[in-house]
């Protein structure tokens, strides 16, 4: 395995790399599980890093959008894998406070975009190019949205990307928010099943988009400009005339962490992890059925090339 | 009721209507609420709260440091016997409490947790519901005490309760997890709190049903007042108590995946979350039903606990108990204790592979079937016929002429029927019309107050007149009306259907056991199972959006109306039927003038129950896309934001609370009238 692929770079660049103390040894370390097996993989492959060092680690669940009061009180250790584009503004009163810290990048190369299971593009000839969506609004329309075509967009509290790109472009959609993420995947399950049209916003990594065969519409890649220039993009009247800003992965902790345990600390800020390895990982789970633990034993074993340096680089 | 509050409130009420849509283009801010008007009410809310959590909570974290030693032991004893040790114990507790038939009960239901493979899982949710249901006990039987005690306390104890039960617990999720920290404990405050009103109305109407010579006799004996209570009157009035514990421990129980939502361990209702997420729904079911079996049989061992009958051969018990734990301990010495695991999930998977076949053949008539129900019942009802009548939809276009028409009908209905005397249903048929036309999101505010505010006066008088009214205002002010009413409009249109289908379902059912001993366990499984696990497949129907919300929240609030109205139904007095067959009465004509007016009262308590339960499903319902209240509530939850949730949180139990007061208030009539 090249070691490029992880966090090598970011070691050299840094320099932050020096020996610390493992502080409190015999205390676990509890490191939150989300939802998601994403989030999960991350977690425990963070986990078995931390046990390679010598320390005891304690997997304790927690819903996202709650962590963070944990995180700030010390009930939880460290959380590994929160997403710009759906963190809870909590998270931003208890950076304030100076009770949680930033750990950094988790690495993981995220996209988010306007996306469509691979069947659709019968329905609606043209796609992927977004100009294609112009005149197939009446294929996605329902009772709901008549005579406009139906965009499902985030859960509200995500915020409403899908409905700003439908206003930036122009297009006649009517964007309807998901309520949660399960509502997203049963649509995506049953308009594949069913071979229906469906149009939605979607992110990867995500296992759905090798299950479900997602594809992302093509639209101009967006910048800072798009954002705030109306007159940039196709739509000379309306700034979101692009594609998503990149969403941010990235890994947080308690603030006591760094005194608790220093080496500890040092592991998980250095600490990445590359979509390649996690997507493999993730539909070893989802879709053939295995368990975190084996999966990611199975990972850790295979690759100790990729995570081992980031252990030895704190310890000695 | 007079006659006379009602015809000017009905005058009123049509006044304003009219002057709202004289003024339709003159005074848009009669629609749509300005935004300068509201107050920043929210922020208030929000900073106040902060401060009084801030106070409060180092008391708050001792007491969360103390109830975790319960729960962490709890959970390690029943985590730690090998697992035919529980399963005797439940067996051989049936078996003493109701013989074979609850034996045999408690063997299956256990059996099926084993056999589920969550076997660790459903024993820390296990230990969550065996500390907050004695939590809820407590702190639900003081209130009902309370209220006995001190009589002016009553009817501000019995608004709490109300607020307890309709307030959903997401509302307040961001300030519990302030106060208690994170973990389970959170959970467990959570459900002590939806779970004590059950409680507190059972204990209270328990001691106020006590006999005058009960308690006479022992103020003659010479008691002491806390004598009298405890050594007396709650030991008399334990039958109705009991039926608190039971009614506690369902709403515990259903209240289970909030503790999940939190997280902080590893329970069953995070595997529900978790499948749930995935779209998975046979594993889904599988996980919930875990919970509707603890449900089931802690439900019916506890009623069996309640009933005085005898008690079944304790040797037999015994024995069942013995045979669990040789088992155990040979499981214990053969290191073999790990539960086994995955024994159904081929079940799952079937599950799941016939709704994916269902949903595909079936695909054309379930888009039917929505787009019927949304083009002439829900849309009508959002938007107002004048929007919703358009040539793709209903063939036609709406036109100026048709509104008039239709206003000019129901005035004259309206004058004709306080003419008749009847102003009360005058009074209805008017804002029924007026909202049918316009649509219950397009109703202008000023119509809207007044129409409640007879409502509630012609109901019940001038004190719930001003209240109502008053409670509106500040939905008003504080920004919140626009998705207030969206809300109401899927409330009301769910409690619509919800009493038509319910009601015949309960009639059907009390003139049917065959029908009754099939719908019975469906009632019960729509109770407890978290209703995540339906989501799915309504999902896969009929997408995102209002119709499957509409949906989900009827599969909740159809229950109640099943069960009371068929309640009422079978205990109509034996002899007022026999009187009627003597003097020659039809099947028909018995339901229709004995059954039914006799029934009236439980009927409308069914449709009070049906209306909270409605509300209280609209959190739920905003998981499949719905722009009300309830998404407002994971707004706040998002944003981090205690005066919206809260604030949000308090809009739905003001709807609830005025729609359950007014419900109440005509049933309270009714029943006077027959004299009951």
């Amino acid at each position: 395995m090249t070691l490029s692929r992880l966090c090598l770079a970011t070691l050299l660049a840094t320099g932050s790399a020096h020996a610390a103390e493992l502080g409190a040894v015999d205390e676990p370390i509890k490191l939150a599980i989300n939802e998601w097996t994403g989030q999960h993989v991350t977690t425990h492959v963070a986990g078995e890093m931390l046990e390679a060092a010598g320390y005891t680690v304690e997997y304790v669940t927690a819903g996202m959008m709650n962590q963070f009061q944990a995180l700030a009180d010390g009930d939880i250790t460290a959380t590994l894998e929160i997403w710009s584009s759906n963190v809870s503004d909590e998270y931003a009163k208890k950076i304030d406070d100076g009770t949680v810290v930033e750990l950094g990048d988790l690495g993981l190369d995220a996209k988010e975009g306007l996306a469509y299971p691979a069947h659709v593009a019968e329905l609606c000839p043209g796609l992927p190019d977004w100009q294609a969506l112009k005149d197939c609004a009446g294929v996605f329309a329902t009772a709901e949205t008549l005579p406009m075509g139906r965009l499902v967009d985030y859960p509200a509290d995500w915020g409403t990307p899908g409905a700003e790109r439908m206003a930036g472009f122009g297009l006649p959609f009517k964007a309807v928010p998901a309520g949660s993420e399960g509502a997203l995947i049963a649509e995506l399950r049953a308009a594949t099943e069913k071979k229906s049209p469906l149009f939605i916003v979607f992110w990867q990594p995500h296992w759905a988009m090798s299950a479900y065969d997602v594809q992302f519409v093509d639209v101009p890649v967006g910048n800072d400009d798009c954002f705030t220039d109306a007159a940039w993009g196709p739509n000379p009247d309306a700034t979101m005339d692009c594609g998503f800003s990149p969403s941010r992965i990235f890994k947080a902790s308690w603030s006591g962490m760094a005194d608790k345990w220093p080496a500890a600390f040092e592991i998980l800020s250095n600490y990445t992890l590359a979509v390649e390895d996690q997507q493999p990982m993730m539909g070893a789970v989802d879709v053939d059925g295995g368990s975190v633990e084996d999966v990611v034993a199975d990972w850790m074993a295979a690759n100790e090339a990729a995570w081992k340096p980031v252990v030895d680089a704190a310890l000695n | 009721m007079t006659r006379r509050p009602g015809v000017l409130a009905a005058g009123l009420t049509a006044l304003v209507g009219a002057l709202c849509l004289l003024l339709q283009d003159t005074a848009p801010f009669l629609f749509a609420f300005p935004k300068t008007w509201t107050i920043p009410t929210t922020d208030w809310v929000g900073s106040v709260l902060e401060t009084i959590l801030g106070a409060i909570k180092p008391a708050m974290r001792w007491f969360s440091w103390l109830i975790a030693y319960p729960m962490d032991g709890l959970n390690a004893v029943l985590n730690g016997l090998p697992w035919p040790v529980l399963i005797g114990a439940v067996t051989a507790l049936g078996w003493h409490l109701g013989g074979l038939r609850l034996a045999l009960l408690g063997l299956a239901g256990f059996g099926f947790v084993l056999l589920s493979g969550y076997w660790s899982e459903s024993m820390n949710t296990l230990a969550l519901v065996a500390v907050s249901v004695p939590l809820a006990m407590i702190f639900g039987g003081t209130i009902g005490i309370l209220a006995n005690e001190a009589p002016r306390l009553r009817n501000p104890l019995l608004g709490v309760l109300d607020a307890m039960q309709t307030i959903p617990t997401f509302a307040y999720l961001t300030p519990l997890l302030l106060l208690f920290g994170f973990g389970p404990v959170v959970g467990l405050v959570a459900s002590a709190i939806y779970a004590a009103p059950p409680m507190a109305r059972n204990m209270l109407l328990g001691l106020e049903r006590i006999d005058s010579e009960v308690k006479e006799a022992a103020i003659m004996s010479g008691a002491t007042r806390a004598q009298q209570l405890f050594q007396v009157e709650i030991p008399t009035a334990r039958h109705q108590i009991m039926v608190g514990v039971n009614q506690c421990l369902m709403a515990a129980l259903s209240m289970v995946i909030i503790a999940a939502v939190i997280g902080g361990f590893d329970d069953i209702g995070w595997e529900v979350l978790l499948t749930m997420r995935k779209a998975q729904f046979g594993q889904a079911l599988l996980a919930g039903l875990v919970i509707v079996l603890f449900a089931i049989v802690i439900d019916r061992l506890s009623a069996a606990m309640a009933r005085d009958r005898k008690r079944f051969n304790s040797r037999i018990s015994f024995v069942i108990f013995g045979i669990g734990l040789v088992a155990g301990a040979a499981l214990y010495l053969t290191a073999n204790t790990t539960p086994p695991t995955g024994l159904l999930g081929p079940v799952a998977e079937m599950v799941d592979e016939w709704l994916s076949r269902f949903t595909v053949v079936n695909a054309t008539l379930m888009d039917d079937i929505k787009n019927t129900s949304m083009f002439y019942g829900l849309l009508p009802l959002r938007i107002g016929l004048d929007d919703a009548v358009l040539p793709f939809t209903w063939g036609f276009q709406w036109t100026k002429a048709m509104s008039l028409v239709l206003f000019g009908i129901s005035a004259l209905t309206c004058t004709a029927l306080i003419w008749l005397g009847k102003p009360v249903v005058g009074l209805l048929f008017l804002i029924g019309m007026g909202l049918l036309e316009t649509g219950i999101t397009n109703l202008p505010w000023p119509f809207f107050l007044t129409a409640i505010g007879s409502l509630a006066w012609v109901a019940s008088g001038r004190k719930l007149a001003i209240l109502s009214v008053c409670l509106l205002v500040t939905i008003l002010v504080s920004g919140l009306w626009e998705r207030a009413l969206l809300s109401l409009y899927l409330s009301g249109a769910a409690v619509l259907t919800c009493t038509a289908f319910g009601g015949v379902l309960g009639v059907v059912s009390a003139n049917s056991t065959v029908v009754w001993r099939l719908l019975r366990p469906v009632c019960d499984l729509l109770q407890t199972i978290p209703l995540f696990v339906f989501l799915i497949p309504v999902l896969m129907f009929f997408q995102i959006g209002e119709f499957s919300a509409f949906l989900a929240i009827c599969a909740y609030a159809i229950v109640p109306m099943i069960r009371y109205t068929r309640h009422g139904i079978v205990t109509t007095p034996p002899e007022m039927i026999e009187a009627a067959t003597a003097n020659g009465a039809t099947t028909w004509q018995i339901l229709r003038d004995i059954r039914l007016p006799y029934a009236a009262p439980s009927i409308l308590l069914g449709l009070n129950q049906t209306i909270l339960y409605a509300f209280a499903m609209l959190v739920i319902a905003a998981l499949v896309g719905t722009t009300g209240l309830g998404q407002s509530i994971y707004l706040a939850l998002g944003q981090a934001d205690v005066g919206l949730g809260v604030s949000a949180g308090a809009a739905m139990a003001i709807l609830a609370f005025i729609a359950d007061r007014l419900v109440q208030s005509f049933a309270e009539d009714r029943r006077k009238a027959l004299g009951l």
